[in-house]
């Protein structure tokens, strides 16, 4: 294989996976902190492209829009975390509830969506300063995937200074370790747990409107994410950020050279590597109990 | 006495209308359509097409003065498919199962008709089997299947396609993305085109991310990519293959699905010029008062133009409702099918001097199939682009092809 073939490729495995990244980092770090498995993170990644699709029909205007996706899935998943899974944090079934309520919320905000946007496919254009592409020798590269490239490590390294250098960030994993003890030491766990869960699913919508340029804005769109994302976060390890992280590199690079070599069977690849940690590591190649991954 | 009588008689009256209205049968259809999810608006514009032919059915009559009444049920997936459509006969006593946009869900449904002997006219789905080698003689499709589409691509690949010899595929991984590629092979080897494959990709049905698969075809180097994806799939594709320059380097040719007009809306002015195209219906195709009349029809009652799921649903209605006028009522099963078999049915997508017709040795509708190129036309918006150049295949070159029918049962057995 050439250099240009191995460049576009992993370019390509990479755009993938931060993509991937960066719903499944809002899906683990739910886990990590609140212990709930949220099936409907992919419902905010929903959310998140037709708040800025609304946005986008009054303004056109992407950024605005991405502000308007990013702000209403993270303010909906705050009301759903107070209103809701509140209720259920500690009952003798826990499990069973977030499975069940969560589960229920991807119909309820499917449905909600189909019933307030109608059924049918909507666009998102791209911003026009990332409309063109870069070419470096045989190499193309969409100047969009480059920025959704950027995004993904800005976030990494956001969410790194949070979690290791601010006094929230303590507290953020402190509570994934010991929620009792933070509270007796003084902490407002509840707001904490509410307050992640809305930056969670605020990453969903990001990933949402990151995405609708070059995807199809329609209901049932975060059904699609989901599968993936919860690949990646048992492969990285549940509640585990960077896990995550490392879990969405390997599935995207699999996929993108799994499709150049072995095109037969690309998406079973994954599930492949999937279910080799599970063998070797099953709790996930980077799993600890801290949301932080210390 | 008097009084009592002229009571009686302005009570017989009062209560004649309603007797008459009581006596007037309604014959039920159980229909089962995709509601919710990226197939939804498939449903949707489907339940919108059902009402649309129920009223010019109705306005027209039916014998006995009998009413048609639909029930939609999401289907979901083929086992809950297959127990709606049971409960469907047993409890709401329907005469006819009807609808059905996945494959997978008509191949399952298609038993249940066949067991319980009860005709199940297919709106939607294309699977080639259901017609040919999975046929039984209660079932019935009111649209093309995949074999006339990619039948008529193979034509359209020798004679109006140039200087062209690799080719590959990408499709999805399922019973329609696979049929559509060996069908197009059987085509292209039958026609005696002479080509040489240098790819086939398998991504999974609703796959949001084609990056890779997009370099990976680029790598591959196609003279001609043949593309068998469905629904927002084609759009996902499009958008993400376009800042690679995909569709400079090869021929985009995409004629089960790809012509849809929701893909063309959705993707606007983002959709490349000159791609090759079709679908089952088109919203600009023919230049028809018919066709025109339905799609305006169907956008007063929608406020959005029909997807192409929505005249299959609308023609199954009214050939349903032929098949009673023939007959006189809905409870003579074989009857009905007696009737629909060879049935002519006038549909929005035939052209001038063409009716389409049922053929009665597979129960598949037989239509001409047109296939065209991308150019800018924004007569129907939000399409930037609709299709053009149009090159019309009849439909007695399409279906049936009886050899075709052989090498599938061969293939895939009964």
């Amino acid at each position: 294989m050439d250099l240009g073939t191995f460049v576009s490729q992993f370019i390509s495995g990479l755009s993938v996976a931060m993509l991937i990244f960066l719903v499944a980092s809002g899906l683990t770090l739910i886990y990590g902190v609140l212990n709930v498995l949220n099936f409907a993170h992919g419902s905010f990644y929903l959310l998140g492209t037709y708040f800025a699709f609304q946005l986008m029909q009054l303004i056109p205007n992407f950024w605005l829009g991405l502000v308007a996706g990013v702000f209403g899935a993270g303010v909906v998943g705050m009301i759903i975390e107070v209103l809701f899974l509140r209720r259920i944090y500690g009952r003798p079934d826990e499990g069973a509830f977030q499975l069940l309520m969560t589960y229920a919320f991807i119909l309820v905000l499917d449905d909600a969506v189909k019933f307030i946007w109608g059924p049918e496919y909507k666009t998102i254009s791209k911003p026009p300063i990332f409309s063109g592409s870069v070419t470096i020798g045989p190499v193309v590269v969409p100047a969009y995937n480059i920025f959704i490239i950027l995004v993904g490590l800005v976030v990494v390294l956001f969410a790194w200074y949070l979690l290791n250098r601010t006094e929230s960030g303590k507290k953020v994993r402190a509570s994934s370790i010991d929620r009792q003890m933070l509270s007796l030491l003084g902490a407002n766990v509840p707001l904490i747990m509410t307050v992640v869960f809305g930056i969670a699913t605020a990453m969903g919508g990001l990933a949402g409107v990151l995405a609708a340029p070059l995807r199809t804005v329609t209901p049932g769109a975060g059904i699609e994410v989901i599968i993936d994302s919860l690949i990646v976060v048992v492969i990285g390890g549940f509640g585990n950020f960077w896990g995550a992280l490392l879990g969405a590199l390997i599935i995207g690079e699999v996929l993108s050279f799994g499709i150049l070599w072995w095109a037969e069977l690309a998406t079973v690849l994954t599930f492949i590597v999937m279910i080799v940690v599970l063998i070797w590591k099953p709790e996930g190649l980077l799993s600890t109990k801290s949301a932080g991954g210390k | 006495m008097k009084k009592s009588f002229l009571v009686a008689v302005l009570i017989v009256a009062w209560l004649t209308p309603l007797t008459t209205v009581f006596s007037a049968e309604t014959i039920k259809i159980g229909a089962l359509y995709t509601m919710t999810g990226r197939g939804g608006q498939y449903g949707k514009d489907s339940e919108v097409a059902i009402k649309m032919a129920l009223d010019e059915v109705h306005e027209k009559g039916l014998p006995g003065d009998r009413k048609l009444e639909v029930i939609i049920t999401d289907d979901k997936n083929p086992q809950y498919a297959v127990s709606v459509a049971k409960r469907y006969i047993s409890e709401d006593k329907v005469k006819f199962l009807f609808g059905i946009i996945s494959s997978a869900i008509g191949l399952a449904v298609t038993e249940v008709s066949k067991e319980q002997k009860v005709i199940l006219v297919g709106t939607d789905h294309a699977a080639t089997d259901l017609t040919a080698n999975k046929f039984q003689k209660y079932y019935f499709r009111s649209a093309n299947n995949t074999f006339q589409s990619m039948m008529a691509g193979a034509m359209y690949l020798k004679d109006e396609v140039k200087n062209w010899k690799k080719i590959a595929y990408i499709g999805p991984d399922y019973a329609y993305g696979r049929d559509q590629w060996m069908e197009v092979k059987w085509g292209l080897d039958k026609l005696g085109v002479k080509y040489e494959v240098v790819g086939e990709y398998w991504p999974k049905l609703y796959e949001p991310d084609y990056t890779s698969y997009v370099t990976a075809i680029m790598k591959a180097a196609p003279d001609v990519l043949i593309v068998g994806f469905w629904g927002g799939d084609t759009v996902s594709f499009i958008k993400q293959a376009k800042p690679y320059k995909l569709f400079e380097k090869m021929i985009y040719f995409h004629v089960d699905a790809g012509g849809n007009y929701e893909a063309m809306a959705a993707l606007a002015d983002e959709m490349p010029q000159g791609l090759i195209l079709s679908a089952r219906h088109h919203n600009n195709w023919p230049d028809t008062p018919e066709n025109k009349a339905y799609v305006q029809k169907f956008f007063k009652a929608a406020g959005r133009y029909p997807s192409y799921a929505a005249s299959g649903a609308y023609v199954g209605i009214h050939m349903i409702a032929e098949a009673i006028r023939k007959v006189g009522n809905a409870n003579d099963t074989e009857a009905l099918v007696k009737a629909m078999e060879g049935m002519k049915i006038q549909c929005p997508e035939d052209p001038p001097g063409f009716t389409s017709y049922i053929d009665p040795a597979t129960h598949q509708i037989v239509q001409v199939q047109a296939i065209g190129t991308t150019v800018k036309n924004d007569t129907l918006p939000p399409a930037k682009y609709m299709l053009g150049n149009w090159k019309v295949y009849p439909a007695e070159k399409l279906w049936p092809i009886s050899e075709y029918v052989e090498y599938l049962t061969k293939a895939k057995g009964k």
